[in-house]
């Protein structure tokens, strides 16, 4: 590891810059990293999805850390950039010896990041909706915490027409979901005899108006957005400037907290979002709440949270701190035999007699590829720029 | 972290054979290529689809991602020859563009903005990522050895010193009696063609091409690496792209060092150096790390 | 279609909106003889500035819109003296890529200062008026407005003060205006302090219909380098006009193409103009 002609490569700047984190590699922490968006078109969620992993681990170590050992985390950002993403990722894995990278966001750089894990034995925990994710050869080194978006998208069409919807429409930008959510609302309205319209624009514009007019121009009665937290934006605002008065739903990580203080209250008025949904009242979601000292926690962020507790305790469950321990012992954590425990501290004491793990963002329980099951949903009404409950499925 | 330099110095490869594409369209010829991104983005989609939807050996796919690039350079240069350097930008700008859309959006054949993963590496199942990154850091290095030679040889050459009189002053080029048009379009394909292959190993070394890799940021940082190393200088080329990766991967260990900063600002921060560490390097070397010297002086 | 007179107007909207920034990125161009790409991130440091002033200070816009213009108007001119001024002698390219360096830098420091959240101005929203079935905006009316005074602020300058004439004498032949006893560094800083003023000024104006992070100005800077270039490149009318081509054929590629290739019709739209005239619409005199 530290022999000097593999120094040598090195060459000239990256030696003498690159010698702090070597000798840190050679202490015993346990290395965990995160690899989220902090720069780039991802970055308004990256900063907290980080802060809720760093602020698992500092609770992990307060409480004595994992194995004896202290939890270091390696923090990289992807700058929303798959080429920028795979070069974090190599010097996450060969530098720093992760034993996970948790937070990938974006299915694309997801995608790009995962031959690095599984080739290297690497756990890859992350937040990527598209179908095709947990279809890759990765022998297990993968597992998501986001209900697959076919699974998101039935439910919310579900919810469309027992809300009444008679002509629906999706808007939304070019995503690797866009085409089977468009699907899908096609047949759940086929199937009730409602009217379906769909556009997808293209991402990182300043106005959809004439996005807004096109989709209008045959009165749609429930519009469902298909971005992401900027795009949304702009886009409740044009919906509202027009005067559509029909219902609206988004999925909870693009009307999230930053989008509500963003615009104005009447905009987000009766807005609907969904999201997979933790137990009621759990405590899991009250810890997040806590370490990010918001009220109202997003998606992605509470997932991070559950990507850190659970690499802690599947290590702890096998005795070792490789990603493979992860892999072999995380579906012994998260949907185990045993008493319920919502944080990696109370995992840690409880893990001799059993446990099931259940996270912010839900049960955690992970078929055989690496989906989550057994996710229940929960809508949420926006009122006076605050989400509120309005029903569970 | 030995596989970390090997996986670093197989981007730096890509980074090279980019800043050598360019540097024979904008150094040796003079011609403003701001599409980068969409010739880099046509060789890795043309080898990625002959070798996993057609099912054909790598170098085959290799051979057509270059022939793929050169011919859409040649025909995008033919298309705007009558246009100054500043439209050839916005031009070439919008191909880039209108190449990521394509990919985007034409589901049918590039498998949209899902990308296409399982690209196949040479010996890749065989091999341990170690030796799989070091194998691919030796093909890269030798591709861009290769390169360099040929447009090293290119530059020395008569046609290299037409290039460069035409890069000069195009219209006494052509009273000399340059083909000018022509040679505009051959260099214009040759330096495209680099960009190809420069895109045909990037998907093979990491298995896997999407949309998103083709954003603009990509172009900046080729543009950055020629003009820091030295634009019309073939080595400055292959150093300003080392130099380029040595600053992005080098400024990663530098952000720990400083303690209490959220995330968005510790990654603020390493853009910051980023940035200022390839504005402090044109200060001192405006003209490039290694300025162009003419072989010899251009001939009547 | 009925759909038309609507995506005209539209388009007329943000072509008004799109065109304060690239009269700003032209002049650069018109005097100094270099795209300045830094225009993106002067756009992102002019609406943080109008959204402090209006959000901190509870300015209402039209006060907010002037720290935009001096906020963005001073940093501009102290990056340009530290970045690219010593860099210009060495060719127009060694400045613009030095000026894309530049953007990176300034991007992140409004990222180090704020956080990547989405802001969004503390101006009251006003549901569009409805007119002969085409809907317009009271704040994009507004807007209109502002940009309209402020285009008109820049013409009247441009015609009428010595320092407008100065520019334009500057701009048509430096060798000449120098001989006439015009200092063209002098010239120079008082471009490049009136043009990131109006790209802050314009940053701000964009933002006010949307909200604002630290990417706001990197979503505008195709748009307004195309509009610049379609115009005719340092024409200033040109730029004017060139955004009002850009701002409505992308609203009106609506109707021929998928929403989702929005930004290629804008590109072959600039093709078939440059086809025809290589030079742009208004050629190339600053005036």
């Amino acid at each position: 590891m530290h022999s000097l002609n593999r120094r040598v490569f090195l060459g000239t700047a990256a030696a003498a810059l690159s010698a702090p984190a070597i000798l840190k590699a050679q202490s015993d922490a346990i290395k965990l990293g995160s690899l989220t968006p902090l720069t780039g078109v991802g970055g308004t969620y990256g900063p907290s999805m980080r802060d809720a992993i760093s602020g698992v681990i500092a609770q992990v170590n307060e409480a004595g850390g994992v194995l004896g050992r202290e939890i270091t985390l390696v923090s990289e950002d992807t700058q929303t950039s798959p080429e920028a993403a795979v070069r974090a990722a190599r010097k996450l894995i060969d530098v720093d010896g992760v034993s996970a990278i948790m937070g990938t966001w974006a299915s694309s750089i997801t995608t790009a990041v995962a031959p690095l894990a599984w080739e290297s034995q690497t756990m890859l925990l992350c937040v990527s909706g598209a179908d095709s994710i947990t279809q890759l050869p990765h022998q297990g080194f993968i597992c998501r915490t986001q209900p697959n978006s076919k699974l998101q998208i039935r439910v919310a069409g579900d919810f469309m027409v027992e809300e009444g919807a008679t002509q629906m429409a999706w808007i939304g930008p070019q995503t690797p979901f866009a085409a089977s959510s468009i699907e899908i609302l096609e047949e759940i309205a086929a199937a009730n005899g409602a009217g379906m319209e769909s556009l997808i624009y293209e991402a990182d514009k300043s106005t959809y108006r004439s996005e807004v007019d096109q989709i209008l121009v045959n009165n749609p009665d429930f519009l469902m957005l298909g971005g992401y937290a900027a795009d949304s934006t702009v886009l409740l605002r044009d919906i509202w400037q027009s005067g559509y008065e029909g219902k609206i739903i988004g999925p909870a990580y693009a009307v999230n907290q930053t989008v509500l203080d963003a615009l104005p209250p009447e905009v987000t008025e009766n807005v609907f979002t969904w999201e997979g949904a933790p137990a009621i009242d759990s405590g899991a979601y009250a810890n997040v709440q806590a370490i990010l000292g918001v009220e109202d926690v997003d998606p992605y962020s509470a997932q991070t949270y559950d990507h850190a507790s659970l690499a802690i305790l599947a290590m702890a469950a096998g005795g070792d701190v490789t990603g493979d321990t992860i892999r072999q012992n995380i579906r012994a954590v998260s949907q185990g035999e045993g008493q319920m425990v919502e944080s990696a501290v109370d995992g840690l004491a409880g893990l001799e007699g059993g446990i099931n793990y259940s996270g912010a963002s839900g049960p955690c329980d992970f078929d055989e590829i690496g989906d989550i099951t057994g996710t229940s949903f929960v809508f949420k009404q926006i009122s006076g720029a605050a989400a509120a409950e309005f029903k569970r499925v | 972290m030995l596989s970390y330099l090997l996986a670093t110095l197989t981007f730096a490869g890509v980074y090279a054979l980019l800043a050598l594409g360019l540097n024979v369209i904008w150094g040796m010829a003079g011609m403003i290529n701001l599409g980068l991104a969409g010739f880099f983005a046509l060789g890795a989609y043309a080898s990625a689809l002959a070798t996993v939807a057609l099912g054909l050996p790598i170098a085959l796919g290799i051979v057509i991602a270059i022939a793929a690039a050169a011919l859409a350079g040649a025909l995008l240069s033919r298309l705007t020859l009558n246009l100054r350097g500043d439209y050839l930008a916005i031009v070439t700008l919008g191909f880039g563009e209108v190449i990521r859309l394509i990919a985007a959006n034409e589901i049918w054949l590039t498998n949209g903005s899902d990308g296409i993963p399982g690209i196949p590496g040479p010996f890749r199942g065989a091999l341990t990522p170690l030796q799989f990154n070091a194998l691919s850091c030796g093909l890269l290095l030798l591709a861009v050895a290769l390169a360099w030679f040929l447009t090293e040889r290119l530059r020395r050459s008569p046609y290299g010193r037409a290039l460069r009189a035409i890069r000069d002053d195009e219209t006494a080029a052509a009273v000399a009696g340059k083909p000018v048009r022509l040679y505009k379009v051959q260099a214009f394909a040759i330096g495209a063609g680099l960009l190809g292959l420069a895109g045909a190993a990037y998907a093979h070394f990491t298995s896997y091409v999407a949309p998103d890799i083709f954003r603009p940021l990509l172009t900046i940082y080729i543009f950055l690496a020629l003009t820091a190393g030295g634009t019309g200088n073939t080595s400055g080329a292959v150093l300003g792209a080392f130099l380029v990766i040595v600053i992005l991967e080098g400024s990663r260990f530098i952000e720990p060092m400083f303690h209490g900063m959220s995330g968005a600002q510790g990654a603020a921060l390493r853009e910051i150096i980023i940035g200022s560490v390839l504005i402090f390097v044109m200060r001192i070397r405006p003209e490039g790390l290694l300025a162009e010297r003419p072989p010899k002086p251009v001939e009547p | 279609m009925e759909l038309l007179p609507q995506l005209l107007v539209n388009g007329i909207i943000s072509g008004t909106l799109l065109a304060i920034p690239a009269i700003g990125f032209t002049a650069i161009f018109a005097v100094l003889r270099f795209p300045n790409f830094s225009v993106a991130s002067h756009a992102t440091i002019g609406a943080f500035a109008g959204y402090a002033a209006n959000v901190w200070l509870g300015l209402p816009a039209a006060p907010a819109l002037i720290a935009a213009f001096l906020v963005a108007a001073l940093v501009g001119l102290a990056s340009d003296e530290i970045a690219l001024k010593p860099l210009r002698p060495y060719g127009a390219l060694t400045a613009a890529i030095a000026s894309i360096a530049l953007t990176i830098v300034l991007e992140n420091m409004v990222r180090f200062g704020f956080g990547n959240e989405l802001r969004g101005y503390d101006l009251p929203l006003v549901r569009d008026w409805r007119i002969a079935g085409v809907r317009v905006g009271p704040q994009q009316v507004q807007n209109l407005v502002l940009a309209l005074i402020i285009m008109a602020a820049v013409f009247a300058a441009l015609k009428f003060t010595r320092i407008g004439k100065a520019m334009r004498a500057v701009a048509d032949n430096p060798t000449l205006a120098e001989l006439k006893g015009i200092d063209p560094v002098r010239v120079g800083r008082l471009t490049v302090f009136i043009a990131m003023g109006l790209v802050g000024a314009g940053g701000m104006l964009l933002g006010l219909g949307t909200s604002i992070d630290p990417l706001t100005g990197f979503r505008f800077i195709l748009p307004i380098f195309a509009a610049a270039v379609v115009g005719g490149l340092g024409s200033i009318p040109g730029a004017a006009l060139g955004a009002m081509v850009v701002g409505i054929g992308e609203e009106l590629s609506v109707l021929v193409l998928s929403p989702s290739y929005k930004s290629a019709v804008g590109f072959v739209a600039i093709v078939l103009v440059l086809a025809f005239r290589p030079r742009g619409l208004l050629g190339e005199r600053a005036y």
